[in-house]
């Protein structure tokens, strides 16, 4: 009964104290991708967490011994111990139903936003085929309007969007900025980092890590796309582009904080010095990463291979056997 | 590049926009079919296709039905783009944009601070 226990401190442990941690290593921003993989990992962690102790529960802690005839006749007793343990059944069942709650729950919430995610497509390319022209230089689409914009449709229609403020606003290399940002976006799918996010946070409305996870997930990905846009033009040509964007574009007053706005930050990212994540921390952080994920399942196995070193039938256990 | 799918729909808008009083099926089929050749039952759907997504609209004229855009082609790329850019629940998902929503002293901001740093890499280099 022990291993529930400790995946569940574990759970509190990674919820409270994990986003306040990532969030003060401030070095993730200068590797995007170091950074959305260990926003992945806390959110895959906490889940693989709270799942393996509902598992833990179902399943009485089985000791491993080599010797496959002990192992199954121990699994039998320990299993017959715990039905027959009064209360036991009960404990089982809580635990299954919770493990199996929360893997229906997070496949639900990615099926109805992959759902919203495909009609909202649709209807984005339906309408663009009436009042969107492809540029003829670029590859992109141009709408006609006032405001700046630019935006991509990932997927398997994979479009490239400008408005015509926006083509006006730029010089030739900042769209091309724009344009390199747009194909990272496209290329690394990021969108399915923030769609998998995007069902974690709708899975569990009120478990803040995962809206936390899903901000800074939005934010890495942008600057992601922004290095990868760097190193077809340079910093200074992305930041121009998005102050000049930002300065064309028009900001409809109910859309306000929707997005946790992350450009500021952007913008003082790159025309910072530009100082890449060194081999050192790209290792601590790699292997750090794997601690958090081998910590749930560590943890659940603990008491199954501590129980492995004892004897696995004392004598006088073994004339009750079946 | 994939190119959208509906081209009909969007010749027919087109030349419905660009008119701006309402015609009949026949005469946007006379016009489409400068082009290429199409039958009347395939523009009449197309159009009829139109009006019920909102796009067109139609009135009896006489015996026959004439139709007329909904909306101005500006009318309807304005909405559209107020829909992208509010970025709602659905569209944020979805579409990823270069720009998330900036205040207006924070884009002040960010200018002063690009400014400034342009000005530092040109004095630096002669």
């Amino acid at each position: 009964m022990i291993a529930p226990a400790v995946l569940m401190v574990l759970t509190v442990m990674l919820t409270v104290m994990g986003p306040a941690l990532l969030r003060r290593i401030s070095w993730l921003e200068r590797s995007p991708r170091i950074g959305i993989a260990a926003w992945q990992t806390l959110s895959v962690s906490i889940v693989l967490a709270v799942l393996l102790a509902g598992l833990s529960l179902a399943v009485p802690a089985i000791p491993w011994t080599i010797n496959l005839a002990d192992w199954i006749r121990t699994c039998a007793m320990a299993l017959l111990a715990q039905y027959s343990t009064p209360g036991g059944a009960v404990v089982s069942a809580t635990g299954a139903a919770a493990a199996g709650a929360i893997i229906v729950r997070v496949t639900y919430c990615l099926a109805v936003d992959r759902a919203v995610a495909a009609r909202t497509r649709r209807t984005q390319v339906n309408a663009l085929a009436l009042i969107a022209r492809p540029h003829l230089h670029y590859d992109a689409l141009v709408i006609d309007h006032a405001a700046a914009a630019a935006y991509c449709l990932p997927g398997r229609v994979r479009q490239i969007v400008l408005t015509s403020a926006a083509l006006s606003a730029l010089d030739h290399n900042q769209l091309l900025a724009v344009l390199a940002h747009e194909r990272a976006h496209l290329r690394g799918r990021h969108d399915l980092i923030l769609a998998a996010a995007d069902a974690l946070q709708h899975a569990f409305p009120r478990v803040t890590i995962f809206r936390t996870a899903r901000r800074e997930l939005g934010r890495l990905v942008e600057m992601l796309a922004d290095d990868s846009a760097a190193r077809h033009s340079d910093r200074t040509t992305v930041a121009t582009a998005l102050v000049r964007l930002a300065e064309h574009g028009l900001t409809p007053a109910a859309a306000l904080g929707a997005g946790g706005e992350s450009a500021p930050s952007r913008v003082r990212r790159l025309i910072s010095p530009f100082r890449p994540l060194g081999a050192g921390r790209s290792t601590v952080a790699v292997l750090a990463m794997g601690l958090l994920v081998a910590s749930p399942i560590f943890l659940a196995m603990a008491p199954a291979s501590a129980a492995g070193t004892m004897d696995p039938c004392p004598k006088d256990t073994q004339s009750m056997t079946m | 590049m994939v190119r959208p799918l509906g081209t009909l729909e969007q010749l027919v808008m087109d030349r419905m926009w660009s008119w701006g009083h309402p015609v009949a099926v026949r005469e946007v089929l006379e016009d489409l079919q400068r082009e290429r050749t199409l039958a009347y039952t395939t523009v009449m759907t197309v159009m009829d296709n139109l009006r019920r997504k909102g796009l067109l609209t139609r009135a009896k004229d006489g015996r026959a039905y004439v139709y007329r855009p909904a909306q101005t082609r500006e009318q309807h790329t304005a909405a559209f783009m107020g829909e992208v850019l509010a970025g709602g629940a659905d569209t944020s998902v979805t579409l990823l944009h270069f720009l998330d929503h900036i205040p207006p002293e924070e884009v002040a901001s960010l200018r002063l601070a690009l400014d400034t740093h342009l000005q530092g890499r040109t004095s630096t280099t002669p």
